[in-house]
This record gives C-alpha cells, structure tokens and sequence, in this order.
C-alpha cells in the first residue's frame, strides 16, 4: 500500500473541496439570512419564493460537491491488511453523517418548502424560518466544506498512520479499528438507508410542525388536515427507518443494551409521541379533543429537535455518527 | 355504519389506555436519557461504572408498561369480531391463557408469547375477513382497503412484539421480523393513502369539495 499517495490524493480532494466550498459557505449564510428577513419583515414576503428559491438551488449544488468528495474519497480511501498486504475494500462514507447531518436536513426541508401545495402561501414563512435556521447552522456549525467528516478522518489518518509507520504492533489495532468501521458501519447497506429514511421524515414533520402552528394560531380546521398529510408522510419513512436499525442492531451491537442508549432512548420516544398523535387524531371530532392532538403534534416535534441534539448532548451508540 | 355505543367506549378506551401507555414510555425514556447525561456530567467513569445498573431498572420500569401495552395490543384485535359478551369472554380467556402459560413455563416472556399468538391468530381472521369485504370485523375508519391496512398493521405490530418476546435467538427471528415490517409498511401505506390507491368503480359526482 502507497500510504503517501493515498494520503496525497484525499488531501487534494480536500483542499478542492474547501476551495470551492469556503466561498459557498457565505454565500449560503447570507442566502440564509436573506430568507429569514424575507420570512419575518411582512414587506419583504413578496420576495419569499425567490429567496426560497436561491436558497434551494445553492443548497444542492453543495449537495453536489459533496457527492463528489465522497466519490473520491471511495476512490482513494482504500484499506489493506498490513500483516498480507490484501486489499479488503474502500470506505463509502455515506452522505448524512458527522458534519453533513444538518445540511442533509436542510435539502430536505426546501425541497419539500418547495414542493408544498395545499396551504402553500401560509406555511411559506415558517417552512423558510426552519430553512434559514438548518442552513445557517449547517454552515456555521457544520462546516461540511470546510472542516469535512472529522470523526473519519481521525479514523483514517491513525490507520494511514499506522501503516506507514512499518510497524506492525501499531498497524494490527488501527486496522481492525478501520476494517470493523468499514464493514459495520461506514459500508453497511444500512448506513445507506435507515439515516435518509429519517431525514425524509424530519423534513414532513418539519412542515406538518409548521402548519400545526398555524392551526392554533387561526383555529381554522384545514390546516390541521394539512398538518396531518404531512405528518402521515414523515411517520412512513420513520417507521421504515427504526424498523430496519433493529437487526442491524441486534448484528452490531451484539451484547450491548442498546436499546436504553441516548438516541435510541429519544427516537422510541418521537416515535411513541407521533403514534399517540395519529391515534389520538382519530377522536378529533370529539370536544376539545384537537387541543390535545395539536399539544401532541407540537410536543412530537419538540423531541425530534431533542432527539437530533441527544446526539452532541449524550454520548452513546449513535455519536459514532 | 355508525359504530354501537359500547364498541365506540371500547375503542375510546383502549385508544386512551394505548397513549397513556405510549406517553408513558415516552416519558420515562426522556427521564432516562436526562439522568444519562447529567451522571455522565457529575462522574465521567459513569458508563464503565454504573451503565449495567441503569439498564437494569430502565427495564424493570419498562417491563410492566410494556406487558400492559401488549396486553392493550392484544385486546385491540377481538374488538374488531365479536360481539359485547363475547369480547369481554375472549379477552379475558386470552388473557388467562397467557398467565397460565406464565405460570406453567415459569417465565413471563412464554406468557406473553402466547398471548401474542393468540392475538396474531385472531387478527389474521379478521385480516382475512375484512379482505373478503364481509362486514363482520367492525373499525372506525371506513373503506375496505383502509381497514385492510388499519388490520394489516396491527397484525405487524403483534409479529414484531412476537419477534422481541420470543424470537430474539431464533434461526426464525429475521423472516418473522421481515414479515412484520412488511405489514406494518404495507398497512401504514394502505391506512394512510387508500383513497390515492383504490380503483374507482365510478366518478364520484363533486370532487371540489375535497381539498
């Protein structure tokens, strides 16, 4: 194994990607606060699809820088036993983890901004609020251009390191460290589905959130059919995406209580709080009974945000990612 | 079909008793995960320390909310088929074999096994009587492929309580488990949008009405 020139061509991605990306970087923060003010200043809300607009377009051509970087990474990001010098694959890290998480979020939400129909005009503010707020803290907490993937990185280099040393009491560890990453983690067809799964949902709650707001402001019933049309599209998706962690898990996580971890402890809660919300709909025509309902809808999205935050907040199985 | 007054109770009830049951869940994962943090926070050897103690009574506070929510799980499927003394009978048989079952085996996961069984066998009769279009299971929503869903659903929630209960170390564990995701899948998509999927036999006289 070349470690130089691996290590030389992931620097040159890297090095491209914040060259184009440190600029992308501003301009999304100003695209964001442009949005914002156009959400809030009731002046300015003629200008809000445009906003909305620019900023979705900005947003995914970083998606597509990204890709790329990805893409070279999985061309470059090669793994090797020392002991044989056999190749076992190359990492695909996937593209919602570490410092992509809430930017991922972010695309998600203006398209779906963008895609919304019923009640459009009305939930635009709100939807954009959301978007400028991911977006800003993509860019200024995230960084995905500019300090990308440190988790793997710090994985990789200690491997590269490692191998480069010629010592093989210091190559054995950091390999199987990387390998089992690659196979169990980075590399697993779950990585690739349950985490975008969830980040669909997150956006349709996002917007179902917003209309909710918009039902107890007004106390008008069709924004609750709205809010409930969205919420039924993320509940699918997130469902979908605890369903397939579980033996995924069980696999993983072999020996572990994992099932009382930080995220996981919050994600069963979101999930149990949007299930009580969808069973407690069904009575909406009782008495006062959409009091409750939108008191669930609030509260479930309320412990999304808590659920993504348990992530930094409590350390356990899922701050790997 | 207006659903009789004791049924509607009997749906409220279990409905409420369902997200007490939820919230409850919900509540204590939300305690569990602040005291995470905040002992994480006063001892950092907390986890090498003191995890294996926490994960002991988060299960024993689990354990009986989750026993009631399946027991809650299992008496939502009789509801569908019988009548009011009849319901009342078959809720309280399933519930008995089950603690026969518990106390014979001596363990409380065979118990609930075979409750679930019970549950899962009743369900997919009325799974299959609702897909013939008999009017004999009752719901709260109304079309035949929404109830279809509704029935599928909950028919996949029993597989998957069934597969946590009893299969955890099962050669079986992973095509039951599938088969369960498959139901709950397929019947949320058919509770949720059976009105998009449903082949119209005529064109219904004013659509404007529905947006």
């Amino acid at each position: 194994m070349d470690t130089t020139a691996v290590f030389e061509a992931i620097r040159a991605s890297i090095l491209m990607l914040e060259r184009l990306g440190r600029p992308l970087e501003w301009v999304l923060l100003a695209a964001a606060a442009l949005l914002f003010l156009t959400a809030v200043v009731p002046g300015a809300r003629r200008w809000l699809g445009h906003a909305l607009g620019v900023t979705a377009v900005l947003l995914v051509a970083g998606e597509g820088l990204l890709v790329w970087f990805h893409w070279q990474l999985y061309q470059n990001a090669v793994v090797v036993v020392p002991q044989t010098g056999q190749i076992t694959g190359t990492v695909a890290v996937p593209l919602w983890i570490e410092s992509e998480k809430l930017y991922v979020w972010a695309v998600v939400v203006a398209a779906m901004a963008l895609l919304a129909r019923r009640h459009r005009e009305e939930l635009l503010p709100g939807a954009a609020i959301i978007l400028a707020v991911l977006t800003a803290g993509a860019v200024v907490w995230g960084k995905p251009f500019t300090y990308p993937l440190p988790s793997f990185f710090g994985q990789y280099g200690a491997y590269l390191s490692g191998m480069a040393s010629g010592d093989i009491a210091q190559a054995v560890p950091a390999y199987q460290g990387m390998e089992g990453a690659r196979q169990f983690y980075y590399n697993t067809w779950y990585m690739w589905v349950h985490p975008p799964l969830l980040f669909i949902s997150y956006g349709a709650f996002a917007m179902s959130f917003v209309a909710t707001l918009r039902m107890v402001a007004s106390r008008f019933s069709g924004y609750e059919t709205t809010a409930y049309r969205w919420a039924r599209l993320g509940y699918l998706p997130l469902t979908a995406g605890m369903l397939l962690g579980f033996p995924w898990a069980i696999l993983a996580w072999q020996g572990e209580s994992w099932w009382w971890s930080g995220k996981v402890n919050m994600s069963i809660m979101m999930w149990l709080l949007y299930t009580a919300y969808l069973h407690a709909r069904l009575y909406l025509r009782r008495r006062g009974m959409w009091r409750l309902v939108a008191a669930l809808a609030i509260l479930s999205f309320l412990v999304l945000v808590l659920t993504y935050l348990t992530t930094y907040i409590v350390p356990g199985a899922h701050s790997y990612a | 079909m207006e659903l009789p007054a004791i049924k509607r109770n009997w749906d409220f009830g279990l409905t409420v008793a369902t997200v007490v049951l939820l919230g409850s869940l919900g509540l204590q994962s939300f305690v569990g995960t602040l005291y995470v943090w905040w002992a994480q926070r006063a001892n950092p050897a907390w986890e090498q320390l003191h995890y294996a103690e926490f994960v002991s009574r988060m299960n024993a506070f689990a354990a009986p909310q989750v026993v009631l929510l399946v027991i809650v799980m299992g008496l939502c499927v009789p509801k569908r088929l019988f009548s009011r003394r009849a319901l009342a009978a078959t809720s309280v048989a399933m519930i008995a074999v089950g603690a026969a079952v518990w106390l014979v085996s001596g363990s409380l996961s065979t118990g609930l096994a075979a409750y679930l069984a019970l549950s899962a066998l009743i369900q997919v009769a009325v799974v299959a009587l609702t897909v013939a279009g008999t009017q004999a299971p009752s719901y709260l929503t109304e079309g035949r492929l929404t109830k279809t869903g509704s029935g599928l659903l909950h028919l996949g929630f029993i597989v998957f309580a069934f597969v946590v209960v009893a299969l955890q170390d099962s050669v079986f564990m992973l095509p039951a488990f599938w088969t369960a995701t498959a139901f709950m899948l397929g019947g949320t998509v058919l509770s949720f949008y059976a009105e998009k999927l449903a082949v119209r036999r005529y064109r219904p006289a004013d659509t404007s009405a529905e947006d």
